[in-house]
């Protein structure tokens, strides 16, 4: 890799982190607005709004030194190949793309098929994307998937009392 | 000396050694599972207690809390995810070690430091049980605001390698503690209307969403590395065991100073284990004459946090031996079973029962010592998970997570929100946000907003937080601690940027 394509890709990373910092000022102000409207009591002179101003405001200031001292180390060539720094980022990761939306689905389907079902499809099928696919592992993935879909849930119902989603089938 | 040995003659009972070594065998293998804590482990032996003697109870759910302390160890360095809250500075360093092929050595260490922090604590426990149980009622919220306020310091030296983003994950930590009802009037805040956040966030989901999830998906960045079918740890497997002990013991001043600090923290009411283990590593790393060295595998660290928090074992004893004041929730648990027997705790409990008081500081001996060679006798089976690849670690783990997750509350709305905070801590952990100070926000977030929101309703003077003097000497303590960072980071500002693909700490 060449040096100035090493500075594009650090650079992209400060324009990524550039945005995080902008979300966090958008939402630390909004909150901190919203924090005023908290009512306060005739108890007490602070009320429940105080800390969280402090906290917000204390927020929004660092988010605005960081949008500052992160604009002051973005070239303008930086803007321009940000997305295809990005989209290239986003290829040499795909796997944890997949891991993660299997793992969304996943908990998203436990309280419809119930914990043992739903555990059983997202070890094996994740398992098998990940691995080196040989008939030895696979095998041992389906006994994996099974100890700890079926197997857990039964452990925790009968030697701890705690009744796992059972689904609505 | 009567008291004593009636209750040594109670511990050293074969029926109660074997529960206790039951309890310490139960007490790892629970901690060592991502997202089940010492807590839990130890209500479920809550029922399983009543049927025996009240010493025998108590010793073996003290066997299990020490086990616990030292189960957390196992995920912290095997996996880099802390297995209770109380082991989040352990994967600083205990982490790099084992992926820079010493697994063993590292997950010794722990276990080393972690035997003798019980030790230590208990040796303090038996001195200074009454004389700092009397300092720490005396304590307003004064003192714990600015005790807080100094504890926060601390984000300045696990701030990783940007002092703004580790300051901005500290306040991001802050804010998520602000979320569900305030914890003076009780006054709903930030929920959106949403049902599962009244409540506020629960913080194991937190924790276990921002290590866990977000440290398990990084395991598959390099699609590689996982296709190949490797381990998640290489190198040779040697744990080292009496090499280690002198290596350990080699640092006696570490391990002093942790110990003490675990028992002062754990004597105060509320905060624990979970801020021990922190301030040990960061009082370590700044007596260090290598800080740079801290988190990249450095012994120190490990040493520091261990010992810190399982001393914080025998520290939470001495509120709840002293006053009947319990520091933690284990230690809530733990008068819960001494009451279902009938024994009241409180200021008299070592004039009436000093048996029981006695028995109990026997068996936390007992129990590290059993602890120790359970750990021994076993690390070998434990580190057999570093053989296991990650295509099957990785989804085996997520699992884990999800049934720790929901037995907490047994809620399926928190395992929405564990999605939620998963898929943000690897956003921020990908951008090059330390997620430590994330933690110790969340943790100190509320504590800190209750003493001060208290001390302003006694009084409304707040000149007082430096009128009095134990508050005046944290609040020194922490603009000491301001200055000291400041000035080591200036040092090091030389130092390169992170590689924006990097992963973070």
């Amino acid at each position: 890799m060449s040096g100035s394509d090493l500075e594009l890709k650090q650079e992209a990373g400060v324009i990524a982190r550039l945005l995080s910092y902008l979300v966090l000022l958008f939402a630390s102000v909004a909150l901190f607005v919203s924090a005023i409207g908290i009512p306060t009591s005739r108890f007490e002179k602070l009320g429940a709004g105080a800390f969280p101003k402090i906290v917000f405001a204390a927020m929004a200031l660092m988010s605005i030194v960081a949008v500052v001292d992160a604009l002051r180390q973005i070239s303008r060539h930086a803007y321009i190949s940000f997305f295809a720094q990005a989209a290239a980022w986003t290829r040499r990761r795909y796997l944890v793309f997949i891991v993660l939306a299997a793992f969304t689905a996943y908990l998203f389907a436990i309280p419809f098929l119930g914990f043992s079902v739903a555990s059983l499809v997202f070890l094996f099928g994740l398992q098998v994307i990940l691995m080196p696919r040989r008939a030895k592992s696979i095998l041992i993935a389906a006994v994996v998937a099974v100890v700890f879909s079926f197997g857990l849930n039964w452990l925790f119902a009968e030697v701890f009392n705690v009744f796992l989603p059972r689904g609505v089938f | 000396m009567a008291d004593f040995l009636s209750g040594a003659a109670q511990i050293f009972t074969l029926a109660t050694l074997i529960y206790m070594f039951a309890g310490s065998i139960a007490g790892i293998i629970a901690a060592a599972i991502p997202g089940f804590t010492v807590t839990m482990a130890i209500v479920l032996t809550l029922p399983l207690t009543f049927t025996m003697e009240p010493l025998q109870g108590i010793a073996v759910m003290l066997s299990v809390y020490v086990g616990g302390y030292t189960g957390g160890l196992i995920s912290a360095a095997l996996l880099g995810i802390p297995g209770t809250p109380s082991s989040v500075a352990t994967t600083f360093d205990a982490f790099p070690m084992a992926r820079n092929g010493e697994p063993g050595r590292a997950l010794s260490i722990g276990v080393w430091a972690s035997f003798f922090g019980t030790v230590i604590s208990t040796i303090v426990l038996v001195f200074a049980a009454p004389p700092l149980a009397l300092f720490a009622v005396r304590l307003g919220p004064w003192e714990y605001f600015s005790l807080i306020v100094f504890a926060l310091t601390i984000v300045a030296s696990l701030v990783g390698t940007s002092v703004i983003r580790g300051m901005l994950a500290g306040l991001i930590g802050l804010a998520i503690s602000t979320v569900g009802t305030d914890p003076i009037m009780g006054r709903p805040r930030f929920d959106f209307g949403i049902e599962t956040l009244q409540a506020g966030l629960p913080f194991l989901v937190v924790l276990i969403g921002i290590f866990a999830i977000s440290q398990l998906v990084s395991e598959v960045e390099d699609a590689g590395t996982v296709r190949s079918g490797n381990a998640l740890v290489t190198g040779t497997i040697d744990f080292q065991t009496w090499t280690v002990m002198k290596e350990v013991l080699m640092r006696p001043v570490n391990l002093l100073r942790s110990s003490i600090v675990g028992v002062l923290i754990g004597a105060l009411p509320g905060a624990g284990g979970s801020i021990a283990n922190l301030v040990a590593y960061d009082q370590a790393k700044r007596a260090s004459r290598t800080p740079d060295t801290f988190g990249t595998g450095e012994p120190d660290g490990i040493v520091a946090s261990e010992a810190g928090n399982s001393a914080t074992a025998g520290g939470g004893l001495i509120p709840l031996i002293g006053l009947g004041i319990p520091g933690s929730a284990v230690d809530a648990i733990l008068m819960a079973s001494l009451m279902v027997h009938g024994i009241s705790v409180g200021p008299r409990l070592i004039l009436d029962h000093g048996d029981l008081v006695y028995g109990m500081f026997i068996a936390m001996v007992v129990a590290s010592l059993m602890m120790l060679v359970v750990s021994v006798c076993s690390m070998r089976l434990f580190l057999r998970i570093t053989e296991v690849p990650k295509w099957l670690i990785v989804p085996v783990v997520m699992t884990c997570c999800v049934v720790g997750t929901f037995a907490l509350n047994n809620r399926v709305t928190d395992l929405y929100l564990l999605v939620f905070i998963g898929i943000s801590g690897y956003a921020l952990r990908a951008l090059g946000y330390s997620l430590a100070p994330l933690v110790l926000g969340v943790i100190l977030g509320p504590i800190a907003e209750t003493n001060l929101r208290r001390a302003l309703m006694t009084d409304e003077d707040p000149t007082l937080f430096l009128t009095r003097p134990i508050s005046l000497i944290f609040l020194i303590a922490a603009v000491l601690s301001i200055l000291w960072a400041i000035r080591n980071h200036t040092k090091s500002n030389k130092k390169k940027e992170r590689f924006p693909d990097a992963p973070a700490s």
